[in-house]
C-alpha cells in the first residue's frame, strides 16, 4: 500500500519545518526561550507588518520546537513522552527580596553577651562499649539518658518502693515538654518582635517603663481588697487615685451669698498668708510729714 | 461654663495678688451688681450676674466668649494673665510704672522694658514685683515684672532691663486668635 502521495499532499499543507536564519538563534531551554538577533526585513515591516510578524513568529517558535525535539524523550506513565528540560542558564533577577535574618533567640542572645562560641559536633560518635561509630543522638544514639537502661541502681536516699525506671522516663517527658515550651516561645518572640524590642530599649527608657508599670500594679492593688480599697486608711504623702472619679462642680448659678463667702475667705487666706509687712520708710516719711 | 473649683480659685486669687493686692476683695465684692468668675475652654472670664443668666442658655460649643476674660489655666494648671484683664489690673494697681514716650514703641512690640524708658516708678517696688505700665499720659500699656527694686534701679545702666515684659495692648493685634 503507498501511502506516500498521501503523506506528501499531508506534507505540502504546512509549511517547512526547515528554517533558515541567517544569525543561528540562541536558546535557553529551561525557560522555553529562543534569541534571535537577526535583523527584521524594514520595507516588509513597513508595508505588510501582520503577515510579516506573523510569518517571522512562527519561524521562530519552529526553531525552539526543533530545539526541544533534539532532547532525549522519555516515557512517563500516564503523562506521556515528556522531555526533560535542561538547567536555566541565563541570569535573571531575584523575583523576591531576599529574607531577613531571624531574630536571635533567647539562647543567642545569652550566648552573645557571655561569648559562648558554637562548637560543631560530628554526627557519629565512636561508642566504646559497642565498639562502633553510633549516631551522637537520635535512633540507636549514644544518649540514651538512662530511659531505656535493663538495669538502674537505686540511690541511696532515695525510696525503696519508688519505680527508677519510671522516675526516669517521667524526668524525661518532662524534659522533652520544656524543651516544647522553650521552642514555642522562641517563635512567639520571633513573631512578635520582642527581642529587638528588648534589644533596642534604652536603660532609662527601660526604668521610666517599671515605674510607670510599678504605679499601675499599685493601683491595682489599692483596689484589690474585699471593700475595693474604700476603707483602707490613706498613707501620707501618696497621691490619692482620681482615676474613674467623676469631678463634681458648684451649680453654675448656685446659692450666690455662699459663692460669694466661700471666694472671700479663700481670697483672706491669701493675703493674710502674704501679709502686710510695715513699711517702715514710708511711715518715717509720713511721720515726718506730719510732724 | 462652670464656677472655678478651690484649687482654681486659689491659683487664681493670687496671680491677681501680684498685681494688685488687696484690691481683688473690690473684684469680688462689688457695690452696684454681682460679678462671677466663670471657666469655660479653660479661661476665667469676669462676668455681670444679669449678663450671666443670659450666657446659660448658649450651648457650650456655641458660646465662645462672654464679659472679661481674664486669662486662661494651662495644662499644668498654672494660670496666665491675658492683656484683656488690663483694664481691671490698672484701676486697682498698687505699683505702677510709667514709661517716656521713646520707650513705648519698644514695650508695644513685646519688648522689656530698659531702664533708659522709665518715667517714672511707684516708690517702694520690691524686686519681682508685679507693675502695670503705664504711659506718660496715664494710659495702661500692659503689665509685666520687676527685675530690680525702685533702690536699685538708680544704680544700673541705662540698657540694663528694669522689667520684664507679660502682655501689653499691641497684643490686641498680634494675637488675636487666642487672646479671648
Amino acid at each position: 500500500m503507498d501511502v506516500s502521495a498521501q503523506l506528501e499532499a499531508q506534507k505540502s499543507k504546512f509549511k517547512s519545518i526547515n528554517v533558515e536564519k541567517q544569525v543561528p538563534l540562541q536558546f535557553d531551554l529551561g525557560l522555553l526561550a529562543s534569541f534571535d538577533t537577526n535583523a527584521l526585513e524594514e520595507n516588509k515591516l513597513k508595508t505588510e507588518t501582520d503577515n510579516y510578524l506573523k510569518t517571522y513568529t512562527r519561524d521562530g517558535t519552529q526553531l525552539l520546537i526543533n530545539e526541544i525535539f533534539q532532547l532525549p524523550l522519555t516515557s512517563v506513565q500516564d503523562v506521556g513522552v515528556v522531555v526533560e528540560l535542561p538547567k536555566i542558564v541565563t541570569a535573571i533577577p531575584r523575583e523576591k527580596p531576599l529574607p531577613k535574618p531571624n531574630p536571635p533567640t533567647r539562647w543567642e542572645r545569652f550566648a552573645k553577651i557571655k561569648g559562648i562560641k558554637k562548637n560543631k559536633k560530628s554526627k557519629l560518635i565512636y561508642d566504646e562499649e559497642k565498639g562502633e561509630w553510633v549516631p551522637r543522638w537520635g535512633y540507636k544514639g549514644a544518649n540514651d539518658d538512662g530511659s531505656n537502661e535493663w538495669l538502674v541502681p537505686v540511690p541511696d536516699n532515695a525510696d525503696p518502693f519508688e519505680d527508677q525506671f519510671t522516675k526516669l522516663r517521667e524526668a524525661k517527658k518532662v524534659r522533652i515538654s520544656k524543651n516544647e515550651a522553650r521552642r514555642r516561645r522562641n517563635m512567639d518572640e520571633a513573631e512578635t518582635g520582642e527581642t529587638q524590642k528588648l534589644e533596642n530599649k534604652s536603660k532609662a527608657g527601660a526604668k521610666a517603663l517599671k515605674k510607670t508599670e510599678l504605679h499601675q500594679q499599685i493601683s491595682v492593688a489599692k483596689t484589690s481588697t474585699a471593700s475595693l480599697g474604700k476603707f483602707d486608711k490613706p498613707i501620707k504623702g501618696e497621691p490619692s487615685n482620681t482615676k474613674g472619679v467623676k469631678r463634681k462642680f458648684e451649680p453654675n448659678i448656685g446659692d450666690i451669698q455662699k459663692e460669694k463667702e466661700a471666694r472671700l475667705n479663700i481670697l483672706n487666706k491669701i493675703i493674710d498668708k502674704k501679709g502686710e509687712v510695715l513699711n517702715v520708710r514710708k511711715a518715717i516719711a509720713k511721720n515726718h510729714q506730719e510732724n | 461654663m462652670r464656677p472655678l473649683t478651690e484649687d482654681e480659685t486659689k491659683v487664681f486669687f493670687e496671680k491677681l495678688t501680684k498685681y494688685i493686692g488687696k484690691n481683688v476683695l473690690h473684684l469680688v465684692d462689688r457695690s452696684d451688681e454681682t460679678y462671677y468668675f466663670r471657666l469655660h475652654n479653660e479661661k476665667v472670664y469676669y462676668v455681670s450676674d444679669s449678663m450671666l443668666r443670659q450666657a446659660v442658655s448658649i450651648g457650650r460649643d456655641q458660646l465662645a466668649s462672654l464679659g472679661v476674660c481674664f486669662g486662661k489655666f494651662t495644662k499644668s494648671k498654672k494660670f496666665k494673665l491675658h492683656i484683656t484683664a488690663l483694664d481691671y489690673l490698672a484701676q486697682y494697681a498698687k505699683y505702677k510704672l510709667w514709661i517716656k514716650p521713646n520707650g513705648e514703641g519698644s514695650f508695644l512690640y513685646g519688648n522689656h522694658v530698659l531702664k533708659a524708658h522709665i518715667g517714672r516708678i511707684t516708690e517702694d517696688t520690691p524686686e519681682h514685683q508685679g507693675v502695670i505700665i503705664f504711659s506718660m499720659s496715664d494710659i495702661p500699656l500692659g503689665f509685666g515684672v520687676t527685675a530690680r527694686s525702685t533702690v536699685e534701679i538708680r544704680k544700673l545702666k541705662p540698657t540694663d532691663i528694669v522689667a520684664f515684659h507679660q502682655a501689653d495692648i499691641g497684643e490686641y493685634l498680634r494675637e488675636q486668635d487666642t487672646l479671648f
